[in-house]
C-alpha cells in the first residue's frame, strides 16, 4: 500500500515541480500577497486630512487647533476661510474632517458660557469616520475639562479640591493597537485556504477532464491511497507556505509570536485537513475545472467573510453567528491569533482544535465515500 | 514526379523546416500534393506529421523553407489559405457541451456561409454523417465514429478544395474507420484533395501517394506500389508456427534474417536471400522441436517496407501491430 | 472585424454559459449572497462589546458609572467578576473584549474631590474594535467627569457653572455611520471583479486545453473577433449582476443612490470590459485553466478586495502601498461608485477616475489582442 502511495506522491511532485509555472505559483504569490496585503490591511487611522475653519482666530481657538495638530489621528492640511470650501473639499475627497470654531469662541469660554464647536467628518468610510469622531471629541472634551477645572479653581478657589475621573486604559496583547497585528495572521490563514482549496479541487478535476483519471482507476489503487496521494503534496506545499509567511510576518512585519510554534503547526495541520478535504469534496461534485473554480469560490468567499477575519462575529446577527460554527477558518483564526498575539496554547484552544479535527475527519470521510463511487 | 504545371498542384513544399528549442520537429521536408489525390503522411507518433500539417494549415509558422497551398504562400497568405482548406485535428475539436446542430451553426458562422447555402450544407453534413436523429444531441454523448464524421462535416461546410486530416481515425472502431474512408473516396471523386496523416499502416494502402516520415525526415515518397517495389530490396517471408513469440526471438538471431516482426499471429521476416533464410528457419524450428505450419515468400506489405526503411535508418526494433 | 464571425463566437459563448448551469447559477447567486452578508451580517460598527465589570466599590456612584458605559450601544455588560485572574481568563478565552475595574475607594475619592482613577482593559487583538471602544470610553468618561465636577461645584458653592465646550458632530453622507452604506457600493466593484476573474479567466485556456483553439486557428476567424465575441456575453452577465446589486441595495438595504444611475451603468460597462479583458488576457497567456485561475485570483480578485479601498481605507495605508493602489482599476471604480451613491456627485468631480478607468479598459483590450497574436506563433 505504501509503495503505491509513494509512487503516486512522486508522480504528483514531479508534475508540480517540473512545470516552472506551478513552481512559481507555489512560492511567489504567497510571499507577494503577504507583503502587499500585510501593508494594506490596516484600519489604523492616522494623519487623516483635516481642515480647520477657525472663525474666531483667538488664543483659545488656536490652542484647541494645536491639540488637533499634535494628535496622530489628524493631520491639519488646510485652513479655510469660507463655508463653501468645506463642501468642495469633502466632495473631492481632499479632506476627511473639518473642525469648525465659531466666532466668539474665546469670549464664551472667558465669560463662563458654553462655546460650541462643530466637527464634520466624511462618513463615506464610516469606520474611519467613527474613529475620527471619537478621538476628535476626546480632544475637545479634554480641552473642555481643563477649562472647566480652571473655571472651578477661579470661582471656588484652590482650597477645596475638585477633580474628575481619570481613565487609565490598557490594551492587552497589542499595546499600540496596531491593526496589522490582527490582520496579518488572518491574511496568512486566508492565503493558506485559498491555495490548498483551489489547487486540490482543480487538480483532481483536471485529471477527470484530461482522462488520466480513468487510467488510475483501472489500477488496483484504493480510494484512500488515491486521496492521500492527491492531498499530501498539497498539504506539504501548504506547510511550506505556512513557514514562509510566518517568517515574513515575524521578521518583516514584526508581528509578535508569543506562543509555541509547535502548536501553531499542529493547528495548521488540522486546518489543512479541513481545507484539503473540502477541496476534495468540491472536486467530486464538479465536472469541469470551471465548475470546480466557481464552486470553490462560492464557498470560499462567505467563509472568509464570516470567519471573523475582518468583521467581528460578535457584530453579526444571532442566526448568522450560528452559521459561523461551520466555518473552519473561524476556528483557525482564533488559534493563529491566539498563538501569535496572546501566547496561549491548547489549554485554552482545545475547543477550536477539536472542532477542526472533527470537521476535517467528517469532510475527508465524505469525500472518500464519494470517491469510492468512482473507483 | 514533378509537374510542370503548378495549377495541378494542391500543395507543394520545399525544404520545409521547423525547429523548436533545440529540437528539430520537421527536417528539410519536400513534397508535392496533386489536385484531387489522397496524399498520406505516414509515420510513428512524434515523427513530425502533425507539425507538418499545422504548418500547411497556417496554424504554425515554419522556421524556414517554402510552401504553397492552393497556390497561396504559407508565409504571406496564411489568412487566405484558411478559406481554401478544411482542417480536422486529432482531437476532433468539437464543442462537447454544444449539440450537433449548434456545432454546425457555429462553424457556418465562422465561415460566413450565407443563409440559403447554409441550409443546404447543413443538411448535407448531417446526412453525410448519418446524424439525422442526433441533431439535438449534445456532442458529448456521441460515440467516436459519430464525432469523427461530425468533425469532418464541420471542416467541409465551406466546401474547401483541400482537406487536411490529422489522424482522423485514431480511437475509432474499425467499421467506422471503413465508413470514413468511403467518405474520403467520395470526396476525392468530386475533386477535393485530401491530405491525411496516420500511423495505421493498413490505411496507407488507401492513399494515392504516400510520404513516409520518421524523426522529422521524409524517408520515402511515392505510390504504395512504388514504395513496395523501389524500397524493398529485401524479401519478406511469412512464417506461421507454434509459439510465435518464442520463435521470433530465436529467428532474429539468425544471420540471414534482418528483421522479424509480429504480424497478427504470424511472423514476418525481412531477409536478404529468401531461399537461404527459408532453409535456415526450417532447420532452426525443427531443431527446437517447434511445429512449422507455413513458410512462404510474400509480397511485402507497407508495414514491412516501413520496418525495413526504419531499420536502414539504423534504429532498433520497431514493433508494428496490424491494429496499433 | 467581421460581424458575422463575431456573432457566431458570441452565440457559441452564450450557449457555453447556459449549458454550464452550475457556473451560471453561481455567478448570480454568489453576488446575492455577498450582498446579503454585507447588508445584514458584516459590519465593523462597534456594537455591544462584551465587557466584564469588577466593581470593587459597589456603591450608587459606581453603579452610575457602570450605567454610563452599558447604557450605550457600544458596551454590554457580560458579567461581574471579582478578581484579576478572572479577567485574564475571560479575555484569553475571548468571552469578553473589555474589562472595567472600579477601585474600592471610588465613592470616597469622588466625595473628597480627589482625582478618581478607573481602569479599562481592552483586548487589543482586534485593534479596530479596541480603538473604537477605547475612544468611546474616553469620551464617555470625560463627559461624566465634567458632570461630576459641575455637580461638586453646585454642591459646595451653589454655583452653576456650565460645560465649557459642547461638540456638535456631523457625519456627512452617512449620518448613522452605517458601514453598510459605504460597503455596498464598493461591493459592486468587488463582485464585478470576482465574476470577471472566475468566468473569463478560464474560457480561452479551456479552448487550448480541449484542442478546439487549434481548430479555430485554422479557420478565418481573427483574434479580436474571438476576444470580443467572448467578452460580450460575459459583460451582459456582469451588468445583470450590477442591476441585481443596485436593486437589492435600493429596496432591501435602503442604501441611497443619490447620483446618476446612467453614469453608474456606463462606468460599470467600461469597468467590466477592462476587468474581463484582463481575465481573458490571463487565460490567453497561461493556456492552462489551473494556472489561469490561480493567476486571476492573485492578480485581480485579491487586490480588488484588499487594496482598492473597499474595506480598508487607502488613506490609512503606507504611502508606497497607496501608489500600488493606483494601478488597480477597482480602486477608481470604487471611488466612482461611492461618489455616485453616497455623495451624489458626477463627472464634474469624478472625471479623472472615469478617464483612468476608460484608459485601463482600452489598454487591457489592446494588450489582450496583442498577446493573443503572439501566442499563435
Amino acid at each position: 500500500m505504501f509503495r503505491r502511495l509513494k509512487e503516486m506522491l512522486i508522480k504528483e511532485f514531479i508534475q508540480i515541480f517540473r512545470d516552472p509555472r506551478t513552481r512559481f505559483i507555489i512560492f511567489l504569490p504567497p510571499i507577494i500577497q503577504l507583503l502587499v496585503f500585510g501593508y494594506a490591511v490596516t484600519t489604523d487611522v492616522k494623519d487623516a486630512a483635516t481642515a480647520i475653519y477657525d472663525q474666531d482666530n483667538s488664543v483659545a481657538s488656536r490652542e484647541l487647533v494645536s491639540r488637533f495638530i499634535r494628535s496622530r489621528y489628524f493631520k491639519v492640511k488646510q485652513y479655510i476661510q469660507q463655508e463653501e470650501q468645506i463642501r468642495w473639499l469633502i466632495d473631492h475627497s481632499r479632506i476627511k474632517a473639518v473642525l469648525q470654531i465659531n466666532k466668539g469662541f474665546e469670549n464664551d469660554l472667558r465669560s463662563g458660557r458654553t462655546a460650541q464647536v462643530q466637527m464634520i467628518v466624511d462618513a463615506t468610510d464610516s469606520n474611519t469616520a467613527g474613529i475620527l469622531l471619537d478621538y476628535g471629541q476626546k480632544i475637545m472634551q479634554e480641552y473642555s475639562q481643563e477649562i472647566l477645572l480652571d473655571r472651578v479653581a477661579r470661582s471656588v478657589g484652590t482650597v477645596q479640591a475638585i477633580a474628575g475621573l481619570d481613565l487609565q486604559s490598557r490594551a492587552w496583547f497589542n499595546e499600540n493597537l496596531e491593526s496589522r497585528n490582527y490582520y496579518v495572521p488572518g491574511v496568512i490563514a486566508i492565503l493558506l485556504m485559498l491555495v490548498t482549496l483551489m489547487l486540490t479541487s482543480m487538480a483532481i478535476v483536471r485529471e477527470k477532464e484530461m482522462g488520466t483519471m480513468e487510467q488510475i482507476m483501472v489500477t488496483p489503487i484504493s480510494s484512500m491511497e488515491f486521496i492521500l496521494g492527491k492531498t499530501l503534496p498539497f498539504a506539504l506545499i501548504g506547510f511550506f507556505d505556512m513557514v514562509l509567511v510566518v517568517l515574513i510576518a515575524w521578521g518583516w512585519f514584526e508581528v509578535p509570536i508569543r506562543g509555541h510554534l509547535g502548536w501553531l503547526f499542529f493547528g495548521t495541520g488540522l486546518y489543512l485537513m479541513t481545507t484539503l478535504g473540502m477541496g476534495l469534496l468540491i472536486s467530486t461534485i464538479s465536472r469541469t475545472q470551471q465548475q470546480a473554480l466557481m464552486t470553490t469560490f462560492f464557498y470560499f468567499q462567505p467563509m472568509v467573510l464570516l470567519s471573523g477575519f475582518m468583521f467581528p462575529i460578535e457584530n453579526m446577527p444571532e442566526a448568522v453567528q450560528w452559521l459561523t460554527y461551520l466555518d473552519p477558518l473561524r476556528y483557525f483564526l482564533v488559534i493563529i491569533r491566539g498563538i501569535f498575539l496572546k501566547g496561549i496554547g491548547p489549554e485554552i484552544l482545545w475547543p477550536q482544535m477539536l472542532a477542526l479535527l472533527g470537521m476535517g475527519m467528517a469532510v475527508f470521510w465524505l469525500a472518500a465515500s464519494r470517491f469510492k463511487q468512482y473507483l | 514526379m514533378r509537374s510542370n504545371n503548378p495549377g495541378d498542384l494542391a500543395a507543394v513544399v520545399r525544404n520545409l523546416h521547423k525547429q523548436f528549442d533545440g529540437f528539430t520537429a520537421v527536417d528539410q521536408v519536400s513534397f508535392e500534393v496533386k489536385k484531387g489525390e489522397i496524399f498520406g503522411f505516414l509515420g510513428p507518433n512524434g515523427a513530425g506529421k502533425s507539425t507538418t500539417i499545422r504548418m500547411l494549415c497556417g496554424i504554425l509558422p515554419p522556421t524556414s523553407g517554402e510552401g504553397r497551398v492552393a497556390g497561396l504562400d504559407i508565409y504571406t497568405q496564411r489568412e487566405q489559405i484558411k478559406w481554401q482548406i478544411g482542417y480536422m485535428s486529432q482531437k476532433f475539436s468539437l464543442y462537447e457541451d454544444l449539440t450537433v446542430e449548434e456545432n454546425i451553426n457555429f462553424y457556418s458562422g465562422i465561415y460566413q456561409i450565407n443563409e440559403d447555402t447554409l441550409k443546404r450544407r447543413k443538411e448535407w453534413v448531417i446526412a453525410m454523417a448519418g446524424l439525422q436523429r442526433h441533431r439535438d444531441s449534445l456532442t458529448r454523448v456521441l460515440s467516436g465514429g459519430w464525432k469523427q464524421r461530425l468533425a469532418l462535416g464541420c471542416a467541409l461546410l465551406h466546401e474547401p478544395s483541400i482537406l487536411f486530416l490529422d489522424e482522423p481515425t485514431s480511437g475509432v472502431d474499425p467499421i467506422s474507420r471503413r465508413q470514413f474512408w468511403d467518405l474520403i473516396y467520395e470526396l476525392t471523386g468530386r475533386g477535393v484533395t485530401v491530405f491525411v496523416t496516420t500511423h495505421y499502416m493498413d490505411e496507407a494502402e488507401y492513399c494515392d501517394r504516400l510520404g513516409l516520415i520518421y524523426d522529422g525526415r521524409l524517408i520515402a515518397l511515392g505510390t504504395p506500389e512504388e514504395l513496395k517495389v523501389k524500397h524493398m530490396k529485401d524479401a519478406v517471408l511469412d512464417i506461421s508456427c507454434e509459439r510465435p513469440m518464442e520463435a521470433m526471438g530465436m529467428i532474429h538471431q539468425l544471420d540471414s534474417v534482418k528483421e522479424v516482426t509480429l504480424f497478427g499471429n504470424d511472423l514476418h521476416a525481412v531477409v536478404k536471400d529468401a531461399a537461404k533464410a527459408k532453409s535456415a528457419i526450417t532447420l532452426l524450428l525443427r531443431k527446437k522441436g517447434m511445429s512449422l505450419f507455413r513458410l512462404e515468400k510474400i509480397d511485402p506489405a507497407l508495414e514491412d517496407v516501413f520496418v525495413s526503411l526504419i531499420e536502414a535508418q539504423g534504429k532498433s526494433t520497431y514493433t508494428a501491430g496490424k491494429n496499433s | 472585424m467581421n460581424l458575422r464571425r463575431l456573432a457566431a463566437v458570441a452565440r457559441k459563448e452564450c450557449l457555453h454559459i447556459l449549458r454550464d448551469s452550475r457556473s451560471l447559477y453561481i455567478s448570480i447567486a454568489l453576488p446575492m449572497i455577498l450582498l446579503l452578508l454585507y447588508g445584514y451580517a458584516l459590519t465593523l460598527d462597534v456594537d455591544r462589546v462584551a465587557m466584564v465589570i469588577w466593581d470593587q466599590s459597589e456603591t450608587a456612584e459606581s453603579r452610575e458609572l457602570i450605567s454610563r458605559f452599558t447604557g450605550s450601544h457600544y458596551f454590554t455588560a457580560q458579567s461581574f467578576v471579582a478578581s484579576y485572574k478572572e479577567i485574564e481568563h475571560v479575555i484569553d478565552a475571548r468571552q469578553a473584549l473589555a474589562a472595567l475595574i472600579i477601585p474600592n475607594e471610588f465613592a470616597r475619592k469622588l466625595g473628597a474631590g480627589e482625582p478618581t482613577p478607573i481602569q479599562l482593559i481592552v483586548d487589543g487583538t482586534d485593534a479596530n474594535t479596541a480603538t473604537l471602544a477605547l475612544g468611546y470610553a474616553q469620551v464617555v468618561t470625560l463627559i461624566y467627569s465634567q458632570e461630576i465636577i459641575l455637580q461638586k461645584v453646585r454642591q459646595l458653592r451653589g454655583q452653576l457653572l456650565t460645560v465649557p465646550v459642547e461638540v456638535r458632530a456631523r457625519a456627512w453622507f452617512n449620518p448613522d455611520l452605517e458601514s453598510k452604506n459605504y460597503i455596498i457600493p464598493g461591493l459592486i466593484a468587488v463582485i464585478m471583479m470576482v465574476i470577471s476573474a472566475l468566468l473569463t479567466s478560464l474560457t480561452i485556456a479551456r479552448e487550448w486545453e480541449t484542442g478546439t483553439m487549434e481548430q479555430l486557428i485554422s479557420t478565418p476567424v481573427k483574434g479580436p473577433e474571438l476576444i470580443t465575441g467572448k467578452l460580450i456575453p460575459y459583460i451582459f452577465l456582469g451588468l445583470l449582476d450590477v442591476l441585481l446589486a443596485v436593486l437589492m441595495g435600493e429596496y432591501l438595504f435602503h442604501v441611497p443612490l443619490r447620483g446618476n444611475v446612467g453614469l453608474l451603468f456606463a462606468m460599470a460597462t467600461v469597468f467590466l470590459a477592462g476587468a474581463m479583458s484582463l481575465g481573458m488576457m490571463i487565460s490567453i497567456i497561461t493556456k492552462s485553466q489551473m494556472l489561469a485561475s490561480q493567476a486571476a485570483i492573485v492578480v485581480t480578485f485579491l487586490p480588488s478586495f484588499l487594496l482598492s479601498g473597499f474595506i480598508f481605507s487607502i488613506s490609512n495605508m503606507p504611502v508606497f502601498i497607496q501608489w500600488i493602489t493606483h494601478l488597480i482599476p477597482a480602486t477608481y471604480f470604487i471611488t466612482l461608485l461611492k461618489g455616485i451613491y453616497l455623495k451624489g456627485i458626477g463627472l464634474e468631480v469624478l472625471a479623472l477616475e472615469a478617464v483612468l478607468l476608460t484608459l485601463f479598459g482600452v489598454v487591457v483590450v489592446l494588450l489582450a489582442n496583442f498577446k493573443f497574436k503572439r501566442k499563435l506563433v
